[in-house]
């Protein structure tokens, strides 16, 4: 779901750009010493996630893995995927520069949003705990296919053309990045419940 | 529970569309009087019906538009226009869902102006003009013994290669377009290899230098956020 460069219009690049940086903005006012190390492993994470693609017939497939990033991170989200975005453009041209706050908004909003509803269920464990990382993780790829479709609103293409290809292509991904999701925040609570540490102060 | 899992991550991942894309990669390159657009995701997935619009590089001028078939190529006649002007070609494919690139084919790719190959050969065959005798008459002997030094020993006799050469004579443009093709037949594969190559995704370096990166801007915002001592 990384938009190309010269797609978009100079009004969506900028808002996108806005929008980014208002939420890297929060994200770094919240993100505090302690949490750095785990913000940079889930941007590592992403960063390959992404790159690892599983042969299925006659295509592929790859993670996203924003919906972790979400559930586990918060706002902190936002700069993590912003690292792990302009990497990816600099050393793969994925992407490109001038998209990089759409890019970052369309994956790290629906993130941040999935994070925050579904942390008190986490928090609860047992079997809520599963069915909120389950919601996080499909919810988010679900949330960044529509704000990539709501970027190319405004494109050829229009937004629901893209919406439906968008959806149906991903559909399966959310699946999966609901089942990784679960499974993550499941051993982590099990492992490294420091990790998982949102339950105990009010930050992130 | 612990069953169910794997069971419905192959039942998903068997599901996949493979639509799914970082970037889109084009390469374009002149063949004789055409030009040949490939378009792929990566290696084994290439962009069917991908929309293609060429552009004069220096007017922005829309030349050609179509559409790429299931091999993910498009061919379309080198547009006049830029021909004309020597202009490079920019090309460019949008494979949907955001994700477009664009090549430039420059004007030195272009075959001369003015050489059509088709016409020439059946201008000799009828007998070439006069004028045309003495100049050809060199050049003929050199294209007609420049195979026999390559493909036999020196022991072939001259008489050899002399009588198809006396037979029909070769003239300039004759050469130049028999050139012309066998070097296109040539050069084909290796631009396509060019091709391959330019559609070569991350290489292992790259994600580990990836991830280094993040590391060391980790280490970098820690050493800027440390716990001041209080002294």
């Amino acid at each position: 779901m990384h938009i190309s460069e010269g797609v978009l219009a100079p009004a969506v690049l900028g808002a996108g750009a806005a929008l980014a940086a208002a939420g890297m903005a929060v994200g770094l006012r919240r993100l505090d010493y302690d949490r750095l190390m785990t913000v940079a492993l889930l941007s590592a994470a992403f960063f390959v996630g992404s790159l690892i693609h599983v042969p299925v017939g006659p295509g592929s497939v790859h993670l996203i893995l924003n919906g972790l990033l979400g559930a586990v991170l918060g706002w902190a989200a936002f700069p993590s995927i912003f690292v792990a975005l302009l990497l990816q453009a600099l050393l793969f041209q994925f992407g490109g520069f001038t998209v990089l706050g759409v890019n970052t908004f369309n994956m790290a909003m629906p993130a941040v949003l999935g994070g925050l509803c579904c942390r008190p269920l986490i928090r609860r464990g047992g079997k809520a705990r599963l069915a909120g990382a389950f919601c996080c993780g499909a919810g988010a790829v679900a949330g960044a296919a529509l704000l990539t479709s709501l970027s190319l609103a405004w494109t050829d293409e229009g937004f629901v053309q893209a919406a439906c290809l968008l959806l149906a292509a991903h559909l399966p991904v959310m699946l999966a990045e609901g089942v990784i999701t679960m499974l993550v925040v499941g051993f982590l609570a099990r492992v490294q419940p420091d990790i998982l540490s949102f339950s105990a102060n009010s930050h992130g | 529970m612990k069953a169910v899992i794997p069971a419905v991550l192959c039942a998903v991942l068997l599901a996949a569309s493979p639509t799914l894309a970082h970037r889109v990669n084009i390469f374009a390159f002149v063949d004789q009087e055409d030009v040949v657009v490939e378009c792929a995701f990566n290696k084994s997935s290439k962009v069917k019906n991908g929309g293609i619009e060429v552009y004069d590089a220096v007017t922005r001028d829309l030349l050609v538009r179509g559409t790429t078939d299931q091999q993910g190529t498009f061919r379309f006649p080198l547009p006049q226009q830029a021909r004309a002007a020597r202009h490079d070609l920019a090309i460019r494919v949008i494979a949907g869902e955001g994700h477009q690139n664009e090549w430039i084919v420059g004007a030195d790719e272009y075959p001369a102006a003015g050489t059509t190959s088709s016409p020439a050969p059946a201008q000799a065959a009828g007998g070439a003009p006069e004028p045309d005798r003495p100049a050809s008459a060199p050049l003929a002997g050199q294209t007609v013994a420049a195979p026999a030094v390559s493909s036999a020993p020196p022991a072939s006799p001259a008489g050899e290669a002399l009588p198809p050469a006396a037979a029909a004579p070769l003239t300039r443009t004759d050469v130049e377009g028999i050139i012309r093709s066998e070097l296109a037949a040539q050069l084909a594969p290796l631009k396509r290899g060019l091709a391959a190559a330019q559609e070569s995704g991350p290489s292992l370096r790259d994600i580990i230098g990836g991830i280094g990166w993040l590391l060391g801007l980790c280490g970098i915002a820690a050493y800027f956020r440390r716990k001041q001592p209080h002294v």
